[in-house]
This record gives structure tokens, C-alpha cells and sequence, in this order.
């Protein structure tokens, strides 16, 4: 029982450290993603008169 | 602003033939009337910003100063949004005969529907010196429509991203026209309500690559058009070269979901298809996590029902226990 405590104290730390890193890295996967998204571009038609 | 954005702003000036005279070759009024009735435009000058945004009017005596704040807002608005569609114009001007044959690449980097996407192909002339007859004045016309050639646009079928789609055909450049003035554009564009343009190129036909990765095959022939492939390997004969195509058709067979081969039997394109447990625990994870990898996805209904469930994971086990593989 204390070997699963001891493994409890030295696991839940770590394992909550681990939660800015996944965050960093879905953060960087956004901005990855988002950087390589095409760029709307414009286009206008005109009706009109010219002769 | 045409100047101003070169890159980001295309335009085609729509002729209306109660301006037009008689005769001119100006005069489109059939494809005037189906575009601009495709806006539902009345009043002239209309511009229409990427299908969905109008301006009518407001510039008296040819003024189109007071415009450029509210065009420029109407640009700003709309450049630089995201888009899941990018647009690349190539192909070739045959100056002997006056034809030019294009080749239009759309490419997908996101998911989008394609339910009533449509791709629309326009040849403009640029800079043509013209008489504005309301202002009694001779003006540098933009862009002037000379041809729609994809009247009621080519179905877009693509839908993931990562996929492509190309669009050939030709043209012929009439000889009243200068030549070195002629564009090709190439747009998205919803056909539903409203009629959302997604994206939109142009490309000068002098500009225009007709082998676009060098390997002495014409884009229009080249089973791997961005990839240089001179051999043209295809094994599995499906018409995608064997440098473009991730899927072998010789090895990706009904049932064969994961795509091993028993290489025993190399027949000097490929190993025979294995069918086995191991193809059912994929497709259960598949299933289970509604990922299919794309070469397994065409390959996964068993029983031809036109749906991917159990029941195929069923066909696919008993396929296995009679050994039916």
C-alpha cells in the first residue's frame, strides 16, 4: 500500500506538469495548421457600360 | 487597386449590351445576361465582390474617386481569409493555331463540402483602350469579358484536404484580340444562395507553364503533373503514376484494409494482397475511431451496401474462416 502511495506522490505531479506541455504543443499545432491554411483572394466583377 | 493589389485583387468587367453597340465584340449579352442574372443585377455600374457583396452606382461623371474608401473596405473584409482552396493555372498557347489549352489545379489544405461548388473559368483581355460613351470619355478598360467557357461551372467533387482536382480544356484566341493581353481566371464559386467565390487565380496564357515539373511530359498527359516522372511508371494502371499514388491498386484489394502483402509472391510489381485477422482488427480500430487511412477507404465495403459497419466487419470474418481470399 505505501509502494502504490509513493507511486501516486511521484506520478500525480508529473502527470500535471505534463499538461503545459500538451497545451504548448496544441497551441503550436494551431498556429502550424493555421499558418499553412490558403489565403482568400478578391475578385470583382463589374457590370457595366463602357462602350 | 487593381495596380495597388496585384497579387490579391482580379476583376472582369461585364459588357451590358444596352451600352454595347450592335455588333462590337464587346458584345456578350448571353453570358452578361446569365452572369449578371446569376446577381440579380439591375442597375448599372454593379460590382459584385466575391459573388456575395454589391455596390451599385455612385460614381456620376465617371468619378471613381469618392469609391476607392468603400472599396477598399469591401477588400479589406474579404482578402486574407481563410480558405481550404488554392488555384494554380497552367497549360500551353499554341500561337500557330490560336488555341490555348489550360489546365486548372484546384488543391484542398482543409475539409470543406463540396455540395454545389462549382469552378468557372473566364478569358479576359486586359487594357483596352474604349470609349465611355455616359462621360463622352475614352478610358483603359480592365479585364474585359471575352469568354465564359465553363458556362453553368464544372462540378467540384473534392471534399478533404489534401485533395486535388484538375480541369483541362481549350480555348481559341481571336484574332481581334491582343494576344499578350489575355488572361485566364479561374474561380470557387457556390452555386447554392449565396454564391460564395472561395478563391480565385489568373494567369497571363504567356505566362503559362506546360510542363510543370520539366519531365518532358505535357501537363495535360503527365500522370503525376507536379511530380518530374519521365518514365511514367503506373503499375497498378490506374492512371495516377506510381510517384503520385500512395495507394497500389494491385495491393489494396477488397478486404486487404491494412495493405500487407505476402512478398513470396512477388509477382515484380508487388507482393499478393494477405487477408487475415489482422485486416479485421484494423478495420474494427478504424470503425471504432472513424479514421479510415485513405487507401483503405475505398476498399472497405465488403458487402457492397454503399455503407461501412459491422455487418461488412461480419462479411469480412466469414470471408476469412471459409478462406474466400
Amino acid at each position: 500500500m505505501k509502494k502504490i502511495l509513493l507511486l501516486l506522490a511521484i506520478s500525480l505531479p508529473i502527470a500535471q506538469r505534463m499538461d503545459p506541455l500538451d497545451l504548448a504543443i496544441d497551441e503550436l499545432r494551431t498556429i502550424v495548421e493555421t499558418a499553412s491554411r490558403s489565403s482568400q483572394k478578391v475578385f470583382v466583377e463589374d457590370f457595366t457600360g463602357l462602350d | 487597386m487593381l495596380n495597388e493589389f496585384p497579387e490579391t485583387l482580379f476583376s472582369i468587367e461585364w459588357h451590358s449590351p444596352s451600352y454595347t453597340p450592335a455588333g462590337s465584340d464587346f458584345d456578350l449579352s448571353a453570358l452578361y445576361s446569365q452572369r449578371g442574372g446569376m446577381y440579380g443585377v439591375g442597375g448599372i455600374p454593379h460590382s459584385q465582390w466575391n459573388g456575395v457583396q454589391s455596390t451599385v452606382g455612385g460614381y456620376p461623371n465617371g468619378n471613381w474617386d469618392p469609391m476607392y474608401s468603400s472599396f477598399m473596405n469591401i477588400y479589406d473584409g474579404m482578402v486574407m481569409d481563410e480558405t481550404p482552396y488554392e488555384i494554380d493555372i497552367n497549360g500551353m498557347f499554341d500561337q500557330i493555331n490560336d488555341e490555348v489549352t489550360y489546365d486548372v489545379i484546384v488543391t484542398m489544405d482543409a475539409d470543406m463540402s463540396s455540395t454545389n461548388q462549382k469552378v468557372d473559368i473566364f478569358v479576359v483581355e486586359d487594357n483596352i483602350w474604349s470609349y465611355w460613351g455616359a462621360v463622352g470619355i475614352y478610358h483603359n478598360a480592365r479585364n474585359v469579358a471575352r469568354d465564359w467557357v465553363t458556362t453553368d461551372g464544372l462540378d467540384l467533387t473534392i471534399s478533404s484536404s489534401g485533395e486535388s482536382q484538375t480541369f483541362t480544356g481549350t480555348f481559341d484566341v481571336s484574332d481581334a484580340w491582343v494576344s499578350d493581353s489575355v488572361k485566364i481566371i479561374a474561380v470557387v464559386q457556390n452555386y447554392g444562395n449565396p454564391k460564395q467565390i472561395y478563391q480565385v487565380n489568373q494567369i497571363n496564357i504567356n505566362d503559362m507553364n506546360p510542363d510543370v515539373d520539366d519531365d518532358g511530359i505535357l501537363n495535360g498527359d503527365d500522370n503525376c503533373m507536379d511530380v518530374h516522372n519521365p518514365n511514367q511508371s503506373d503499375v497498378d494502371g490506374d492512371g495516377t503514376g506510381d510517384v503520385c499514388d500512395n495507394c497500389n491498386d494491385n495491393v489494396y484489394v477488397l478486404g486487404n484494409i491494412n495493405g500487407d502483402t505476402d512478398w513470396s509472391n512477388w509477382d515484380g510489381l508487388a507482393g499478393s494482397p494477405v487477408i487475415d485477422i489482422f485486416d479485421l482488427l484494423t478495420y474494427v480500430d478504424m470503425l471504432e475511431s472513424n479514421e479510415y487511412s485513405d487507401c483503405a477507404a475505398g476498399i472497405m465495403d465488403i458487402n457492397g451496401d454503399g455503407n461501412l459497419n459491422l455487418v461488412d466487419i461480419w462479411y469480412l470474418l466469414q470471408s476469412i474462416i471459409n478462406g474466400n481470399n
